[in-house]
């Protein structure tokens, strides 16, 4: 039996898949949304990664040092590493900073950890390692710096001896690494007019020995929660496990983000559904004359039903194919990182292919109310 | 003696009801045989659309008996559960402007109704072409209907109303677009279709030069039927 449907397309190839690409442009900007989505859980992740923690430890009662500000004594380090179980003791700082490489404003995340140590929270793709107080940083590439560049930070200038690639905060933003003096010299230190004012006013603004958290590793048969536990009962300290800060980093950053993502998801598939039905609906009325020929010559409403409904998805088919391309094409030009899941565009092709199906259901109702009579008469 | 292969008892159609009812056909009592060529004449809005479309099981009469090849179709109601069906089966269809599908190629056209009866594909596009050479369009087969000439395309349309073999065939002026000799070409392959496929081809027209080709002539005057002749 003759496919009608795919004769019709044939017959008017270029404007259907035209149509169809059109449409596809809908269905890639929400795998795009997903894949915003995916990437934010994605970046979420990749310091807390990097760094191979077992045991947070920030200020009481925060979310820190990501969700929250969190502020503690280096020297506290010392107790820590002399708990039962703790194998290491690294303390860090964060911080976000604007930059000023080739003389654009860019947001990045400072980490300052401390050099001397076996710590390297990073993954260097080029360049080497910095050394303690050499005024020297890693930067990830999408900070637009270079090797050997050198930058400007707070009250200092920086080379850049390594790179990191796709290295970024919580927040999208590029990661930057300084040995931890140099960081928490430019967190904490105060300008001098600012220090002879508060030395004036009887306040202690000695603040450099300040870390946002301390990132514990612990002996092999240690249970972490069982540690970070007996952390929290000190009376000025939170403790999280690395599961439970990966936690705070996805329900508490992103959830909300990932509502809205969501929402915007569902619009837009409402808005691709609309759209492919009313583009079915008009393909139908262009062929009201057609239709009625092929009721009168005596076509069963099943072969006009399924002329339709399978245009009806191939449309659909063909918009998604299309919608995959743009998104992959387009994944990398984005500010944000985006990650694109074979098993999201799986279940995605899915609601296509039932969104259409539904689509098809106008362009049916008009075609089976068409009088064949109508063919007749010129 | 010959069954007729379609007979109209009393056939009536009223559109609206009440005061502003409208009788299109009135009373109409006609029996067509087999290879005869019958035409149906009469004056724009005289009914003769109305009778076609009632023998082709597309309008539904409001009255009356309505026979096709001895089966009884309509008595008051439809006797068959799909009117589609005996369309498919046993009536073929040839407009004034050929009404092709156009995105399907000549040989598509003509093989589209004997494939949705069932029969094998290779077999339809076999009895197709042997159709189209028939009718002296062999050479057009792939062609699509928008490459066809006028004439090419109502014997393409010939072709597709005789591929299911039917016992009846309605044709709705089906020379009006076309000019003088391509009419009467027309025309003279009806009649020959008529008596050697023994065909009962019904023909709506206004075009009076072409009675003579005709067997029977029947006049349709503010919805009554007669004969001439």
């Amino acid at each position: 039996m003759i496919n009608l449907a795919y004769r019709d397309i044939a017959h008017s190839f270029g404007k259907f898949v035209t149509t169809a690409v059109g449409v596809g442009l809908l269905i890639g900007v929400v795998l795009i949304m997903i894949g915003v989505f995916r990437g934010m859980a994605h970046d979420a992740m990749i310091v807390p990664s990097d760094l191979n923690a077992d045991i947070w430890v920030v200020q009481k009662e925060t979310l820190g040092p990501f969700a929250e500000s969190s502020r503690l004594h280096e020297d506290l380090k010392y107790s820590l590493r002399s708990l039962r179980g703790v194998k290491e003791v690294y303390p860090l700082t964060f911080q976000s900073v604007q930059i000023y490489p080739n003389k654009k404003p860019v947001r990045v995340y400072v980490m300052g950890y401390d050099a001397s140590r076996s710590l390297t929270p990073y993954r260097l793709v080029e360049g080497r390692a910095i050394q303690s107080s050499q005024s020297e940083m890693i930067a990830d590439s999408k900070s637009g710096l270079k090797l050997g560049d050198n930058v400007s930070l707070g009250r200092g200038k920086y080379t850049v001896v390594g790179m990191t690639h796709k290295t970024v905060s919580s927040g999208g933003d590029p990661m930057i690494y300084l040995d931890l003096d140099e960081a928490q010299e430019l967190q904490f230190q105060f300008s001098n007019e600012q220090i002879r004012n508060d030395r004036y006013r009887g306040s202690n603004t000695a603040a450099n020995q300040t870390v946002n958290a301390f990132v514990l590793r612990v002996h092999e048969g240690i249970d972490p929660k069982k540690l970070s536990d007996e952390i929290a009962r000190w009376k000025h300290l939170q403790a999280y496990t690395n599961a439970e800060q990966e936690e705070i980093l996805t329900k508490n950053l992103i959830e909300r983000s990932a509502k809205q993502i969501g929402m915007f998801t569902v619009i837009l598939l409402i808005v691709s559904a609309v759209i492919i039905s009313l583009i079915i609906y008009t393909m139908t009325i262009n062929k009201i004359k057609e239709i009625a020929i092929l009721k009168l010559i005596g076509a069963p409403n099943t072969v006009i039903v399924k002329m339709i409904g399978q245009q009806s998805v191939l449309l659909g088919v063909i918009a998604f194919i299309a919608g995959n391309l743009f998104a992959h094409a387009s994944a990398d030009i984005f500010p944000k990182t985006i990650v694109l899941w074979y098993a999201d565009a799986a279940k995605l092709f899915v609601v296509i292919v039932i969104v259409s199906m539904l689509a098809s259901l106008t362009g049916i109702r008009s075609a089976l109310k068409v009088d064949p009579s109508t063919a007749i008469g010129g | 003696m010959k069954n007729p292969v379609i007979v109209l008892e009393k056939i009536q159609k009223t559109y609206g009801s009440g005061e502003s009812a409208v009788t299109a056909i009135k009373e109409a009592n006609v029996e067509i045989y087999a290879g005869e060529t019958v035409a149906l004449l009469g004056p724009s809005g005289s009914g003769k659309t109305t009778l076609i479309t009632m023998i082709g099981c597309i309008t539904e009469p409001s009255a009356g008996v309505l026979k096709l090849s001895g089966e009884v179709v309509y008595d008051g109601t439809w006797r068959v559960n799909d009117t589609r069906k005996v369309r498919r089966e046993q009536i073929g269809f040839i407009f004034q402007s050929h009404n092709l599908i156009p995105f399907l190629n000549v040989i598509e056209n003509v093989t589209l109704v004997s494939q949705m009866n069932g029969v094998r594909k290779h077999e339809a596009i076999r009895k197709g072409k042997e159709l189209l050479e028939y009718l002296g369009v062999g050479d057009k087969e792939t062609k699509m209907p928008s490459q066809l000439s006028g004439g090419q395309s109502q014997r393409v349309a010939i072709a597709r109303s005789l591929a299911n073999n039917p016992s009846i065939i309605l044709a709705d002026e089906p020379t009006a677009a076309l000019d003088g000799e391509r009419a009467l070409s027309v025309m003279e392959l009806l009649r020959k279709l008529a008596h050697e496929q023994n065909v009962a081809v019904v023909v709506v027209t206004h075009d009076e030069r072409m009675l003579p080709l005709f067997d029977r002539i029947l006049r349709v005057e503010d919805g009554r039927v007669r004969e001439e002749g």
